[in-house]
């Protein structure tokens, strides 16, 4: 009955390195998230290469980078083909999160380490699941249940419970965050009790976070500050995570009179703005109660932005008069809006940066942040993609019409092939939905058709099984016969082709530069904490400086801590020896069970005994299948062997002091002791589990110990 | 057999009973009563929509309220959640309630507008919009598929599609399961998914039999009746009247109908109103909660969210609508008893060109029901004649199961019992003696069905097996036939496990305690006047420290003279604490008495074996008479004889043997020990 559980980090371990690790339990293999620094670091694709093909199932934790960013990758180009798993917003979210990583790479240089069909491959593979919703893996995986728990720091964040046969609990919980925020509940961590393993980062164990309210100040007043000498801030947030827990914020405070924003224009600009604020609307069930409450009571989605105003291109940005705060991914500054606004923003004294998280060693964004106030210039690699000319023009252009020549029947083919094809052509669409809207009529699209025969006036039914989406867009197109121009001019944009240009630029640094942490994970003494409440027998640390992880390990009690380097191979089985029992009526209609926490206790004594009844009847494998079944059943009086008398429970000194109140005796601790009746009786808590009780022979002595008594169940 | 029961606890009973409190046999006030291990669930709590005040709710006053465990709300529907505000404020209720967010949500405007219009209407309020609010914060909310657990009751929500948040649950205790459907729909619509089809088997299901063994009309086909009526009416020039309740079927209806005009530009000038102020509170509901929606709803929200209609606009009085030309309203009530589509009816009944859809349920003795038998006249609220010449349709919406579905449903499911709840009497026999007949001619499936009144209980008993899970040291080796067993058996959630008390703290969050005592007696007697009682109470006393004088007794009691003190120390267990009982009274008594003459080192008592063999004898003698022992036992060749049947003892190490009576044998192994017990030291006997 023992399994087999094996451990191997292949990243995230004893550094900053994205999570990363394979889980093996018996022979079925769990992918514990699949995150990719922002750099592509070859490192982990090449462990991740190495072992694909034993992968049975991913489960995800966070729709971010850090979690989920090598998975395009894994699937479509390793070619990893299993189950993954992740909640819904994980899946909508972290959709959004890789076609903006994608599409800020692509603007400003040729990406080809994954496409966004890629991408689309991974999010139909994913098993949508709901917290607490327990999902039994089938085939290999059999016997093993998935639980996903709220984990906070994001939406849809979550801790896995991986339980095998229902008794070996492994906990794989990695930067949750305990506190409540504006928009997400806290981690519900601290409901595990007692997991036989839990898998944990170190990541924040040496750092303590400001209070919530100090740090929304700082911001404001940076902010404030910033606008009012007509200067721009570029605050640099990711795509569809943390920013709606900023974006939210700033909303509140702009609305607020009294700050006196109300004036200043604030901008989310992102590839996905659109679609991550839609998303975020729809998905207030998975955010905190009074978000929901605001929902219910106010009938008020808080994601329906009063100032906010969304943008997907720099088009967009111009219009919007400055001085103005932009929210802007990527984080980094590797590429994206951040990136560029950066580039724009950064020689004017009057402007301010302000970084909300710490990206991966190596980035810019974190070279900025490690050497706050240290830079003053920078040599950076101005990145851009722009459309052929002259000559290159021509050349692509001939190259194209042969091509084209035999697909030329509609007037958008070109569209199709230029460099999406399959779903992807959805996605672009939809990044221009918000730039059509207004001009002309806006109809539903339905990448799916069950029902809708009713096209067939248009004759464009025919295979649609194949190019679900494409059909779509040709429908949506077509619908709009009266607004012909705007597509064409959608359609040119496309149809150009585009190189991409680098240059290498000296900056100076004149900007303000902040770091003002919104990372909404738990910090090192809540980690503390935590840990030590939910008492992990086992404990396996990854991710976090040497000094983090050993400081983690130090103030956890459990029975093996394991550290893994790179590669390591953890055997972390439990000899674990375990049987069913039925028990006899005749057995439980005398026990006397008592209550002890959320459990009844009660000793039993009694006889194994093999059920043989039914052997007589038919000698077969129903009766030997009933003979494996042992009972317990009555034993002789006799034969009871006395047992000695175990006190079950816990108890606090200071909650036995209120029952003392109750009770009618005053007491009070001196020392770590509590003392009651005049200092007759005293009490004090040697180490877990032992309580000494002293006193001179008295009436009360004998009063204090029945109540002491009571708080245990005695059998 | 009763006295039986009695004896067993009602947590430890196999017999669960499902009792209608309301809808056993009628539609509306939705109220199931589960029992089971001494749980009780209540499954809806709904008013009747036929009767006013106290009248309307369930009987509930047949039932503790303050002993329910869990209320589960399937959906928002005044006839299953109506009373809920009624049941938090003014009985003694105090579990815990839970329904999905979109419920909760609805929940609140929908009942606060019954609030207002039973204002109006009636004296006697059952509840007031304060009621409302407190209920608000007393309903905990949960997600579709996610599992809760309250106190042992595991539960789960499934999609039910009727309306949007609806609810199937999957209630488990102790192993048995129980699906309730509340009101269920397995047709997939514009905006809802079908009721899924749990991947658990339930082994009793309790479900809904509105209509009974009809059968409905395919979606596609109603609804290009629907649409194709629509637009006849209004390219000719008329105007088209939908009566539709606020919330639930008229938001599928607008869908279809903004998808349409979305299709058909020729329509775009006609305009679409909705009329109430209700279904406008509630569209943020429905624009926000599009996960308990169906994918196609889901994968649509990419783009843009359906429920922000392009073609519709809200109307908020027949005040605000201008009446030129052609036009299509959706306006409550359903039914046309009274208000705005009454209204509108009556003003536009006189024209051909104009027509009226009833797409809902209709109930007998309302205008909708009436004019669907296309009468010449109708008469107006203010008691006027009017011809009835406008075109009258009736297509229904209606989201519930027919027979088909329930069938299909209760096939895929396999459920050992059906229980009929919300439906008229006959409909749910009909349905009862359809489905009956469905598994006449399959002896192989065993399925029973029952359609109980209110209040009447119906009683199913589950036989399961209790199995505990034995682990850690107690399961090191598997189990032997005879082995005797020994630990703490630890229930939790209807789960056993066996442990032993070491291993407690390894596999729960039970801690095994100590608790040490120390009391301090003043003694002003001689330390050998204590030895010497000490001795004689416990036979044995080992010397500690002979400095200090400090003894142990019963091997578990220390003490220690110093001065004027003695402190006794020792482990607390109830054995302890009466040997140190006993010692405490011992100390007492050796104050008040004088030195001892006698040399204390030989006077520890003794077990005299001699002692115990003549009391044997005598035992003996009086269980089976004078002649069962011979004059001449000696201890090494003890033996009795009882009905001629001899049994050995074995003196010394109290073992009997008696192999032609087992019973015998264990009378007399029983009395011997026992007797050994009473007279032996303490010392002598292991603790």
């Amino acid at each position: 009955m023992t399994s087999i559980i094996k451990f191997q980090a292949l990243s995230g371990c004893f550094d900053e390195s994205p999570h990363c690790y394979l889980l093996e339990i018996d022979d079925f293999t769990i992918l514990l998230d699949c995150g990719w620094d922002e750099l592509f670091s070859v490192n982990l694709v090449d462990s991740l290469k190495q072992n694909i093909n034993k992968i049975d199932a991913v489960l995800i934790s966070y729709p971010d980078l850090l979690h989920l960013g090598a998975l395009p990758y894994a699937v479509g180009k390793l070619g990893l083909n299993c189950p993954i798993y992740g909640t819904v917003p994980v899946h909508k979210m972290g959709q959004m999160f890789m076609y903006d990583w994608y599409l800020s790479r692509y603007d400003s240089e040729e990406f080809a380490i994954f496409d966004l069909d890629d991408v689309d491959k991974v999010f139909d593979r994913m098993t949508v699941l709901k917290y607490n919703q327990t999902i039994a893996l089938k085939g290999k995986g059999y016997g093993i249940t998935i639980t996903p728990v709220p984990a906070g720091h994001m939406i849809g964040g979550t801790i896995w419970k991986i339980v095998k046969d229902g008794e070996e609990d492994i906990v794989y919980a990695v930067d949750y965050n305990h506190k409540k925020e504006r928009h997400l509940g806290c981690c519900e961590l601290e409901k595990v009790t007692r997991p036989s393993l839990l898998i944990t980062d170190a990541y924040n164990m040496l750092y303590q976070q400001p209070r919530r309210s100090a740090r929304d100040e700082s911001l404001v007043v940076s902010i404030l500050a910033t606008l009012r000498s007509q200067g721009n801030v570029l605050l640099a947030v990711d795509t569809a995570g943390r920013v709606l827990e900023i974006s939210n914020l700033l909303d509140n405070i702009w609305h607020n009179k009294e700050a006196g924003l109300f004036a200043y224009n604030i901008v989310l600009m992102s590839k996905v703005a659109h679609n991550v604020n839609e998303f975020a609307k729809s998905s207030i069930e998975w955010m905190s109660d009074r978000m929901v409450k605001s929902v219910d009571d106010a009938r008020n989605n808080p994601f329906q932005f009063r100032s906010v105003k969304l943008c997907h291109s720099f088009e967009d940005l111009k219009k919007i008069p400055s001085p103005k705060v932009v929210l802007a991914s990527m984080p980094d500054l590797e590429c994206g809006f951040a990136r560029d606004l950066f580039v724009m923003w950064c020689g004017q004294p009057n402007n301010s940066v302000i970084f909300t998280q710490r990206t991966s060693p190596g980035t810019l964004a974190r070279y900025l942040v490690d050497n706050l106030g240290r830079v003053l210039s920078l040599q950076l690699d101005v990145r851009s993609r722009a459309p052929l000319a002259g000559k290159e023009l021509d050349e692509y252009l001939q190259t194209k019409k042969q091509k084209a020549s035999e697909t030329m029947e509609y007037e958008e083919s070109s569209e199709d092939e230029d460099e999406i094809s399959g779903p992807v052509g959805h996605d672009i669409m939809v990044m221009e939905e918000p730039r059509r809207q207004g001009k002309k009529p806006h109809f539903p699209v339905f990448p799916f058709h069950e029902e809708k025969v009713k096209v067939d006036e248009y004759g464009e039914v025919v295979k649609h099984e194949d190019f679900l989406i494409v059909d779509g867009v040709e429908e949506a197109e077509k619908d709009i016969s009266d607004a012909q121009e705007e597509p064409e001019e959608d359609m040119e944009i496309e149809e150009i082709p585009t190189k991409c240009m680098s240059q290498s630029k000296i900056l100076k640094l004149n900007c303000n530069i902040l770091y003002i942490d919104f990372e909404g994970r738990s910090d090192g003494p809540s980690i503390e904490r935590l840990v030590f409440q939910v008492k992990p027998r086992r404990l396996i640390i990854v991710r976090g400086s040497q000094e983090a992880c050993e400081k983690l390990s130090a103030g956890c009690q459990a029975e093996n801590i394991w550290m893994p380097q790179k590669g390591d191979h953890i055997n972390a089985t439990i000899e674990r020896h375990i049987y069913q029992l039925l028990l006899k009526d005749s057995i439980l209609k005398d026990l006397m069970f008592k209550k002890c926490r959320e459990s009844e206790v009660a000793w039993v004594t009694g006889q194994v005994v093999y059920d043989t009844g039914s052997t007589d009847i038919e000698k077969s494998d129903v009766a030997e299948a009933k003979k494996n079944q042992p009972h317990l059943d009555l034993v002789d009086y006799n034969l009871i062997p006395s047992h000695k008398t175990a006190f079950l429970n816990d108890i606090k000194l200071s909650d036995f002091k209120q029952i003392l109140g109750k009770n009618g005796i005053p007491s009070e601790f001196i020392g770590g002791t509590l003392r009651c009746c005049g200092g007759n009786i005293s009490l004090q808590r040697l180490e877990t589990g032992k309580v000494s009780i002293e006193g001179t022979l008295s009436e009360d002595y004998f009063k204090v110990r029945d109540l002491l008594y009571e708080q245990y169940a005695i059998i | 057999m009763s006295r039986r029961k009695e004896a067993i606890p009602a947590e430890e009973s196999d017999q669960l009973t499902i009792k209608p409190l309301g809808a056993g046999q009628e539609v509306g006030r939705s109220c199931i009563l589960l029992e089971f291990k001494g749980k009780k669930i209540l499954l809806d709590m709904g008013i009747h929509p036929g009767l006013t005040g106290m009248d309307a709710l369930p009987y509930i006053d047949t039932i503790e309220a303050s002993e329910i465990d869990l209320l589960l709300i399937s959906h928002f529907h005044l006839d299953h959640s109506g009373a809920l505000p009624w049941f938090f404020a003014k009985t003694s209720f105090k579990g815990r309630c839970f329904m999905t967010h979109a419920t909760k949500a609805v929940y609140r405007w929908l009942l606060s507008d019954y609030i207002k219009v039973s204002n109006i209407s009636t004296e006697q309020n059952l509840y007031t919009e304060a009621d409302l609010e407190a209920s608000m914060l007393k309903i905990e909310t949960l997600d579709f598929h996610e599992e809760k657990d309250v106190g042992g009751i595991r539960f789960r929500a499934y999609h039910a599609g009727h309306v949007l948040g609806a609810a199937m649950f999957m209630i488990e205790i102790a192993g048995v399961k129980i699906l309730y459907t509340g009101d269920f729909s397995r047709q997939e619509d514009r905006h809802l998914c079908a009721a899924e089809i749990p991947a658990v088997r339930p082994d009793v299901l309790i479900t809904e039999s509105t209509y009974g063994t009809q059968i409905h009309e395919k979606r596609e086909d109603r609804e290009s009746r629907f649409t194709g009526m629509v637009h006849d009416i209004v390219t000719k020039g008329g105007r088209c009247l939908i009566p539709v309740f606020a919330l639930g079927r008229a938001q599928e209806l607008l869908l279809i109908l903004d998808e349409y005009w979305g299709q058909h530009s020729e329509l775009h000038d006609i305009p679409i109103y909705y009329a109430s102020s209700l279904a406008k509170k509630c569209m943020s509901v429905y624009q926000t909660y599009v996960n308990a929606m169906n994918s196609r709803i889901q994968k649509q929200i990419a783009i843009s969210n359906p429920f922000v209609f392009k073609h519709v606009s809200n109307l908020k009085g027949i005040d605000h609508f201008d009446d030129v030309g052609p036009c299509v309203i959706m306006a409550s009530p359903g039914m046309m008893q009274s208000g705005l589509s009454r209204e509108l009816f009556e003003s536009w009944c006189t024209d051909p060109k104009n027509g009226v859809i009833i797409a809902g349920y209709c109930v007998e003795g309302t205008l909708a029901k009436h004019i669907q038998s296309e009468p010449d006249e109708i008469a107006t609220m203010s008691g006027q004649r009017l011809p009835l010449k406008m075109r009258v349709a009736n297509i229904s919406f209606s989201a519930h199961t027919d027979y088909q579905q329930t069938s299909e449903f209760i096939r895929a499911l396999q459920p050992r019992h059906v229980i009929l709840v919300h439906g008229e009497a006959n409909e749910m026999s009909r349905l009862k003696a359809a489905l009956i007949r469905e598994y006449e001619t399959m002896p192989e499936v065993e399925i029973t069905v029952y359609n109980p009144r209110n209040t009447t209980s119906v009683e199913l008993t589950f036989r399961g097996e209790k199995a505990a899970k034995v682990m850690g040291s107690l399961a090191v080796h598997k189990p032997v036939e005879g082995e005797v067993l020994s630990g703490v058996l630890v229930k939790r959630n209807f789960n056993y496990h066996l442990l032993a008390p070491s291993d407690l703290a390894t596999y729960t969050d039970i801690q095994v305690s100590q608790i040490t005592q120390k009391l301090a007696v003043h003694y002003s007697g001689s330390v050998s006047t204590l030895h010497f009682l000490l001795l004689q109470l416990a036979g044995h006393v080992e010397k500690m420290d002979e400095v200090k004088s400090s003894f142990r007794v019963f091997d578990v009691i220390d003490l220690t003279v110093d001065k004027n003190m003695i402190t006794v120390e020792w482990k607390g267990s109830p054995v302890n604490d009466m040997f140190a009982d006993a010692v405490l009274v011992t100390i007492l008594r050796a104050e008040t008495l004088n030195e001892p003459s006698v040399k204390i080192d030989d006077y520890g008592a003794k077990f005299e074996w001699d002692k115990f063999k003549d009391s044997l004898v005598e035992m003996l003698r009086d269980m089976f008479g004078e002649a069962a022992v011979p004059k001449s036992v000696t201890k090494d060749d003890f033996y009795v004889t009882v009905d001629d049947k001899k049994a050995i003892i074995d003196f010394y190490n109290l073992k009997v043997t008696c192999e032609e009576d087992l019973t015998l044998q264990k009378i007399l192994q029983t009395a011997v020990s026992r007797l050994y017990n009473s007279l032996a030291p303490i010392s002598a006997i292991q603790m």
